[in-house]
């Protein structure tokens, strides 16, 4: 039983490490199509709001369903696998594979995890190469490639497994300033697509110009959430407008 | 020259007994650097299953093979397994002979301290695997067993190659201990042939020659496959 329409459904969780309790109750509802921006000050469990999204992380307490999944409830990798299928992941530091060729490393889980024909992803590869604009890479190790060539791969690498939902984990966080554009027209294309997107993020202007709505998390909770115009012209939140003081 | 005395090497025995020795010391180096590498592999997946029991059983075995002199392991599993009465008919002469013999005891023991070693260097590099990587294997849906095939052991080797470079080597020159429970390899023969010549010197001039030549070929091998296995942009790959 779906409480509500939305693809991603996040009610009450709280997650600790070790006696740190990292989330405090977080909720959150993200609709198909949508493009959320969670922005807030480091260690205010912003990543880890990802990464119990797709399972990565169990939580102590609380709901998460993605689509029909009801992820507090798998246990094993080995449930999990059609929720990863159905969320892919795009992280700060690339994390490609680094004995395998940028093509390689795109067609490798459809190929390994879910079963598809090589053939016919090795044509969805190229493509999705040519989409982040990497053709002429095709043949070169991660350790070839630029930063933002990677992080670029890496999308196309999520972007493989046909998912309905990228989840983006500061990905231009370790980029340098010309390479974070590159990465980010890659992002909001496909945002202008209507693929669903949870980004983490430090660049506040993409944030405004990008994202549906902006949640603004601090020490574990998610003090305020809005649209980008109302988040950043007037926010409501005295810790809010503290942290956009401080940033922009 | 330098008053250094190699007629002897002259006489068709002597060149027989260095031959037999070399080809020996190289069948037992080959055959325990396989033994180890397996029991390495096997070892380091059985910890990458985290099973408290298995954990301590194979934490055991290497602690036990680790440290204790190689010497000692192989005396100790000649005089174990040769004494377990254990015996089979030798077909040609008739005779009943230990089922394993010295160069058997020999091939186990140095198997099972090249093998602890390699334990050690296998788990040492799925450890340092970058935490980040395993992350981004589970987030594509990589099961455990699949993940540790396509991601974490083709990284892994190419981590811990250096280690088992010098495990290899090590294992190599251990080889020589064997003479001590009478395997006829190049150390046993050395021996032989000084005692019959007195001319010590000469055979330690001309052995440490051979066991260099020897390792040599083995170092010279792991640097060509570190070479070819290293990744394209990282540390050696081009």
């Amino acid at each position: 039983m779906n409480r509500s329409d939305a693809l991603i459904e996040i009610d009450g969780i709280r997650k600790s490490f070790g006696t740190f309790e990292v989330l405090k109750g977080i909720s959150l509802n993200v609709s198909k199509g949508e493009a959320v921006c969670i922005i807030g000050p480091s260690g205010s469990g912003k990543s880890t709001i990802l990464r119990c999204i797709n399972g990565l992380i169990p939580i102590n307490e609380g709901f998460i369903r993605v689509g029909n999944h009801r992820v507090h409830e798998m246990r094993s990798e080995k449930a999990m696998r059609p929720l990863r299928h159905q969320v892919a992941m795009v992280f700060q530091q690339y994390n490609l594979f680094p004995h395998r060729t940028a093509l390689e490393n795109i067609m490798m889980a459809p190929i390994q995890v879910l079963g598809h024909d090589k053939a016919e992803v090795e044509d969805r590869a190229r493509k999705l190469l040519a989409k982040v604009r990497l053709s002429e890479k095709a043949d070169s190790y991660p350790g070839q490639l630029s930063g933002g060539q990677q992080q670029r791969v890496a999308i196309a690498r999520a972007l493989a497994m046909q998912p309905d939902i990228i989840l983006f984990d500061e990905v231009t966080a370790a980029l340098d300033p010309e390479t974070v554009k590159e990465v980010l027209f890659t992002i909001r294309q496909l945002v202008e697509e209507g693929l669903t997107c949870v980004l983490v993020t430090h660049e506040m202007k993409f944030a405004r110009e990008v994202s549906h709505r902006v949640c603004f998390t601090d020490r574990g909770m998610i003090v305020e959430s809005a649209p980008p115009a109302e988040f950043f012209d007037n926010p409501q939140d005295p810790r809010t407008r503290e942290f956009l003081g401080q940033v922009l | 020259m330098f008053g250094l005395d190699y007629s002897w090497l002259s006489d068709p025995a002597y060149q027989q007994w260095l031959l037999k020795g070399i080809l020996n010391t190289i069948e037992l180096a080959a055959l325990s650097s396989c033994a180890a590498v397996i029991i390495g592999l096997v070892g380091a997946l059985a910890l990458t299953l985290r099973i408290f029991w298995l954990d301590a059983i194979v934490e055991l075995f290497v602690e036990v093979f680790r440290n204790t002199p190689p010497l000692l392991q192989m005396l100790f599993a000649y005089f174990t397994l040769s004494t377990l009465g254990l015996k089979v008919t030798d077909p040609s002469t008739g005779l009943s002979v230990p089922l394993l013999s010295a160069f058997a005891c020999a091939s186990i023991s140095l198997s099972l301290f090249g093998g602890a070693l390699a334990i050690e260097a296998f788990r040492s590099g799925i450890e340092t695997m970058p935490r980040s990587i395993i992350e981004a294997a589970r987030s594509l849906g990589y099961s455990r067993w699949s993940r540790f095939w396509k991601v974490e052991a083709p990284i892994a080797a190419r981590i811990c190659l250096p280690a088992l470079t010098n495990i290899l080597t090590n294992l190599f020159k251990t080889t020589s201990q064997a003479s001590v429970i009478t395997v006829p390899e190049l150390m046993y023969y050395a021996g032989q042939i000084y005692n019959d010549t007195f001319r010590t010197l000469e055979v330690m001039i001309l052995v440490l020659l051979i066991y260099v030549s020897l390792v040599s070929i083995v170092t010279f091998a792991m640097a060509r496959l570190e070479r070819w296995m290293a990744f394209p942009g990282y540390g050696k790959g081009h």
